[in-house]
């Protein structure tokens, strides 16, 4: 069984690094985002945090959001060029199909934010942070993805081909990046946040980094949030995609 | 009221042993002969329960599908009564099929005759409407996982990861069937090598040209060394030294005791490599035979003729 998902894990981290569009997506473009705020925002707010250090940890999210859209493109994409048919006929079960893919894109979260947070150290974010905050940190991240996984491929249920995944995928990604990254909130618009899981994600590791300790009441209460949001997000993506993923 | 003993539980089970006896030695009978079984055992069922209280000794032991279909074990597909559709289109229309062991299988027939949905239905791409096959002994409904493990299939399109090198695709895929890593590495070398894409196996698949892809397409399908190989319009796009050398390939896998199930659009193609040819047209088998002897039977002079005198006609018959 495991030899079946390191081929298929090896396979989706050789689309990640061969495919250029992959690539700018899911590394360049967190990287070049983070550069950017840190040289705009940088700057800028009072007191003894700028402007740049409160929109960070929404960065994190910010990054992972987009796996939604890589994740419908990839499956869309597989799918029209028969390549999931052609998997389909061999012994490898959807569940160790759709495990290499969750596995894939944990990975590529953990590389997100290390980047991210790595660039933004360099832009001058110092967050009040210690170890296991940091690794809390990439256990929220972690969720997240999986939350990208199951949202992409309710994406890819939907879409017809890749390219319309890449735009129906902005469905889920823009209240995501609107109201549930760095973006202030209204009570109106915190009332959709709380749908949202990138919300409580940013919402975590943004106490985490003022100085709160991982395991305090709130952070595992939030924690508990995305761990079922990810959970039935997954398993609604999985049920649509095989039942009406047209395989 | 029906009265009943246990004499005449005794002589039906000796009727259905009989029976089971008479199948074993009439293996092109079994079709029929399943349907006199069932409805036999329906009577059984229908007696007992004309007796209130009585609890018949009788026991109706089913077998399985296969042992039924192929009781000497000399079939390696084995397709009965094959219907699927598609809203109110019929694709496929009770289509039936004894493919042996060992056996090259050409299944001919014009666009959208219902040749890839069938085969779709055999390897479990998609799941009969009504009707019931067998692959390698084991039934699609039920023994999905079991076919997988001992199939091998070619699409008609090319399906490549086409950022991967050709060594690399023919790996992951090696891998989905948990080969042996020596084993794959051995054997992705020996055909890459007879298939002349040696050179071309460590660069990535995006640059090769159609031919190549629909070569690398074949090897896939083969790597895993499958007992039963369904190869949908493998030649397709291959120019004629290509197409020759595939067909020699083909030829080879035959003499190591292969079954292949073989659809193709070139006619000279089934004639040149296929034991036995279906023809389908409409959903329906309307034709089946050796190459040699639908000649003869249609006094044509080649498979082609033969081809284009049954679905001509049945395209001048309005079927």
């Amino acid at each position: 069984m495991m030899q079946r998902v390191l081929a298929l894990v090896k396979m989706e981290l050789l689309k990640l690094i061969r495919e250029p569009a992959n690539l700018f997506l899911n590394m360049l473009f967190p990287a070049i985002l983070t550069l950017v705020f840190g040289l705009a925002f940088g700057g800028l707010g009072g007191g003894d945090s700028s402007l740049f250090d409160t929109m960070a940890p929404g960065l994190f999210a910010y990054a992972c959001i987009f796996l939604i859209m890589t994740v419908a493109m990839s499956f869309t994409d597989d799918r029209e060029s028969g390549l999931l048919k052609r998997i389909n006929v061999t012994p490898t079960t959807s569940t160790q199909f759709i495990g290499s893919h969750i596995i894939t894109n944990m990975f590529i979260a953990v590389f997100q934010l290390a980047i991210v947070f790595l660039l933004s150290l360099l832009m001058g974010f110092r967050p009040n942070v210690d170890v296991l905050g940091v690794i809390m940190a990439f256990v929220f991240m972690l969720f997240l993805s999986l939350c990208s996984v199951g949202l992409g491929l309710i994406t890819a249920t939907i879409a017809k081909s890749a390219g319309a995944a890449s735009g129906i995928s902005f469905i889920f990604i823009l209240p995501q990046m609107f109201f549930g990254t760095f973006m202030p909130l209204t009570e109106a618009t915190r009332v959709i946040a709380a749908f949202l899981p990138s919300y409580y994600v940013t919402e975590a590791i943004t106490t985490i980094f003022n100085g709160v300790s991982p395991f305090a009441v709130e952070i595992l209460m939030q924690l508990g949030i995305i761990a079922l949001m990810s959970i039935i997000i997954v398993i609604l993506g999985i049920f649509l995609f095989k039942k009406y993923g047209k395989v | 009221m029906v009265m009943r003993n246990t004499n005449d539980d005794e002589k039906m089970q000796n009727l259905i042993d009989e029976f089971k006896k008479d199948i074993s030695s009439k293996n092109n009978e079994i079709l029929g002969y399943h349907d006199k079984i069932d409805a036999l055992e329906q009577e059984i069922i229908r007696l007992q329960k004309l007796i209130p209280g009585e609890t018949s000794k009788l026991k109706v032991k089913r077998e399985k599908p296969e042992d039924i279909f192929d009781p000497d074990g000399a079939s390696a597909v084995i397709v009965k009564d094959l219907v699927k559709q598609f809203g109110d289109v019929t694709a496929v229309n009770g289509i039936n099929l004894d493919i042996k062991k060992g056996e090259l299988f050409g299944l001919l027939g014009p666009n959208g005759a219902g040749k890839t949905t069938t085969i779709n239905m055999l390897v479990g791409l998609l799941d009969p409407t009504e009707g019931t096959a067998s692959v390698g002994g084991y039934d699609v409904k039920r023994d999905l996982n079991k076919i997988k493990e001992i199939i091998g299939v070619c699409p008609q399109e090319p399906a490549v990861f086409k950022f991967l090198k050709g060594r690399e695709n023919v790996e992951l895929f090696g891998n989905l069937f948990e080969m042996d890593k020596n084993v794959l590495k051995e054997r992705a070398d020996k055909f890459f090598e007879a298939s002349g894409l040696k050179e071309a196996s460590n660069r990535k698949a995006k640059g090769y040209s159609g031919g190549m892809l629909r070569q690398l397409n074949l090897i896939i399908a083969l790597i895993n060394d499958p007992k039963i190989i369904f190869l949908d319009e493998p030649t397709v796009g291959m120019d004629p030294r290509v197409r020759r050398k595939t067909w020699t390939f083909i030829g080879d896998l035959k003499q190591k005791d292969k079954t292949i199930i073989l659809t193709t659009h070139y006619i000279e193609e089934a004639e040149a490599l296929c034991d036995r040819v279906g023809i389908i047209d409409y959903g329906e088998l309307i034709a089946l035979g050796s190459p040699k002897e639908l000649m003869k039977k249609h006094d044509a002079k080649n498979l082609e003729e033969v081809f284009m005198k049954i679905t001509g006609r049945r395209i001048l018959e309005g079927v």
